[in-house]
């Protein structure tokens, strides 16, 4: 809402009368201040969130201009010269950063494809468990892989995947089939990835859709009740519908995560004789940035990552307003 | 014939009866309120007749059918809720239709039978509208829109005016009474408000905890309450109630409250009672300023005047037992504030047993 003072003419009178401004940032410092010793203590609990954004969040901006230059440890972000757009041509012209990309791209298509429902599937069916007992024991089973190491549920992977001993393979030679080296294997790891990832937050990514199960007006399900609705048409009419705003706003955030694909995953899942299929854009980052020492080529791939997300996430935002009045901001 | 008949209705929650055989007769196109205080399983009662509640013990029947076990899809009854349970994604003639499409109808036939319910609802400029989109009142019309829409053999309403504001109320109650004169369908109404009950009922059923205390005409509640509960449940403000003891009259029976003579009617239970303790009970309407009538003058400690238009109600004590008195303003009420005595009316006058608080005289069916 535009306040009085906010108005053209409001700012064509600071423009005529010399000091106005001036008075009138004054008794905006003073009202801040008086909300500040008001409510003192709300903004004390705000403060760290407002303080890990600005140190860890923001001030890194800073450090985003060296993806512009022709950067140098020795001679620092200020000391190093300006080259422009190099590093983004650089980039666009490594087939290792364009299938970086696209690899990128076809994980998280993957993931959100088949990832994305899966949590909405998992509380919709927690929702029809009738038998309290069964139902707590479900929702631990399912939710407890979150709670474990991202190190160690790779560990279980690969030891499941294993050609020697892995469960997998002992299973498919039981069936009469030859080991297969899945791991090692280009067209198995985007698979075992997002299966993997599905396993390990599904389950706990369902408490978001629970809550809002949880929500709905239990009188729309007596109603429909009445009116002779099934358990299946319940789910269909009644919870679906009335949990899609919360759908929709996970989904956009899904979206804006998009391009970072769980990177400590792949980091621990993929080898060289997988890169072809596993290398995405924040392990190319941590290959070129960390080990190769490119810091000013890795910052600019994360630049284009950000830049990447950010759209996603408005395009997405602008869309779910148009189509169903929900969105974000 | 939709008649519906609860026999011994029971409701057991674990180890713990909410309601106690409740037997219930409603007859074909009758309109039923049941009402009482929060907690009597009122409630609890409809919802064992929709079927959203399962049945303890005893049996009920709908349309000359037992439906103990019958699902509430099969009872065919309509429900109206308090919170008007409206589906939030759908617009109004979506709601109105959930019924039907959810019962397979074909869609010209839910078009038509939307049309016409709207119509009859004063709906059909908001059926394109959201719930979100629609007053408090507009809301309940929906509901009732989607209860009216399946032509059931029974209505169910369970406190649907409790969300409204007054003025809204008043104006819902006549279009519900409107409703049932045009649609002529058996309903059966849960309601705490007892104006409510009063205006809409053919018979009133009056429960207290799990228990059916009184059944009647809005008129048999009124006049002739069988006990202090629904004397004081019924009407507004409710009858005022004094404790008292039997005394040897000259000719009639006297009550004595505190320092005060009170002559009672001619009941055969108060024959021989000398020393019995007693409650006299007489209502804010039927006791006057004036004593040019038979009864009593009663001394009054005069403490408030509320002054409603064309009634006002006086709020006294009468050795220090609270008491209202409604009277007419016709003469303005600057007088009213200098009274200080009452004028019993020894006919109006109901008298309840001290210890059973049972109605002295009480014959079912009278005062209709």
């Amino acid at each position: 809402m535009m306040r009085a003072e906010d108005t053209p003419p409001a700012r064509e009178q600071d423009a005529r009368v010399p000091g106005a401004a001036k008075a009138r940032l004054g008794a905006a410092l003073a009202r801040f201040l008086f909300r500040l010793r008001q409510d003192w203590q709300v903004y004390l609990l705000l403060a760290p969130t407002v303080i890990w954004i600005l140190v860890f969040l923001y001030k890194p901006m800073y450090g985003l201009q060296i993806a512009f230059k022709d950067y140098s440890i020795f001679r620092g972000i200020e000391g190093s010269p300006w080259i422009g757009f190099e590093h983004f041509e650089t980039l666009f012209a490594s087939d290792q950063f364009v299938r970086a990309v696209w690899n990128t791209i076809k994980i998280s298509a993957l993931s959100l494809l088949i990832g994305f429902p899966m949590p909405i599937i998992l509380a919709l069916m927690f929702n029809e468990i009738l038998k309290d007992t069964f139902k707590r024991t479900a929702q631990t089973i399912v939710y407890l892989p979150h709670f474990i190491s991202s190190v160690i549920i790779a560990g279980i992977v690969i030891t499941a995947f294993s050609p020697s001993a892995g469960i997998v393979n002992t299973f498919l030679q039981w069936l009469g089939l030859e080991p297969v080296y899945f791991l090692t294997k280009p067209e198995w790891f985007r698979p075992i990835f997002v299966g993997t990832t599905i396993w390990q937050e599904a389950g706990f990514q369902s408490i978001v859709f629970l809550a809002a199960i949880a929500g709905v007006n239990p009188s729309l399900y007596e109603s429909a009740v009445v009116d002779g609705a099934s358990r299946w048409q319940m789910m269909w009419k009644i919870t679906i519908p009335s949990i899609m705003p919360t759908i929709i706003i996970m989904l956009i955030i899904r979206i804006g995560n998009l391009m970072e694909v769980s990177f400590e995953m792949i980091i621990l899942l993929y080898q060289p004789a997988t890169y072809e299929t596993a290398d995405v854009v924040n392990t190319f980052i941590y290959r070129q940035g960390i080990v190769g020492g490119q810091y000013d080529l890795a910052a600019a791939a994360g630049l284009f990552n950000a830049v990447v997300a950010f759209v996603l996430v408005m395009t997405a935002n602008t869309i779910s307003k148009r189509l169903s009045r929900t969105s974000l901001w | 014939m939709s008649g519906v008949q609860l026999d011994g209705i029971i409701k057991e929650y674990g180890a713990i009866r909410v309601v106690h055989g409740v037997d219930l007769q409603i007859k074909d196109k009758e309109f039923v309120v049941l009402v009482g205080p929060s907690g009597c399983g009122k409630s609890t009662c409809l919802r064992m007749v929709a079927g959203l509640e399962e049945i303890s013990g005893g049996t009920l029947t709908i349309d000359g059918r037992v439906v103990n076990r019958v699902a509430p899809k099969d009872r065919d009854v309509a429900m109206v809720f308090q919170n008007y349970a409206l589906y939030p994604h759908l617009d109004v003639a979506e709601n109105i239709a959930f019924g039907l499409r959810i019962r397979k109808v074909p869609k010209e036939q839910i078009a038509q039978s939307v049309k016409e319910v709207a119509e009859i609802l004063g709906l059909t400029p908001y059926l394109e509208r959201r719930p979100a989109d629609l007053s408090g009142g507009q809301r309940q019309r929906v509901a009732m829109g989607r209860a009216i829409v399946r032509h059931p053999k029974v209505f169910l309403f369970d406190e649907p005016l409790s969300n409204l504001d007054a003025k809204l109320r008043t104006q819902m109650r006549a279009e519900i009474k409107r409703l049932h004169k045009r649609l002529g369908v058996t309903s059966l109404y849960v309601t705490h408000d007892q104006t409510e009950a009063m205006t809409l009922a053919d018979r009133i059923v009056v429960l207290a905890n799990g228990r059916i205390e009184q059944i009647g005409t809005p008129m048999e509640l009124f006049n002739n309450p069988i006990n202090t509960f629904v004397a004081g449940f019924i009407g507004s403000p409710p009858m005022n109630q004094l404790k008292g003891v039997v005394e040897a009259g000259q000719g009639a029976p006297v009550a004595r409250v505190a320092d005060q003579l009170i002559t009672l009617p001619p009941l055969k239970e108060l024959q021989n009672a000398v020393g019995r303790e007693i409650i006299v009970g007489i209502r804010p309407e039927h006791v006057t300023l004036d004593n040019g009538k038979p009864g009593t003058p009663v001394r009054v400690d005069l403490d408030l005047v509320e002054t409603l238009g064309s009634e006002a109600l006086l709020h006294a004590t009468i050795s220090d037992t609270p008491f209202v008195v409604k009277v007419e303003t016709h003469d303005g009420v600057d007088h009213l504030s200098g009274v200080d005595q009452f004028h019993f009316q020894t006919d109006r006058i109901k008298v309840f047993d001290g210890q059973t608080q049972k109605a002295y005289g009480y014959t079912a069916g009278e005062g209709a």
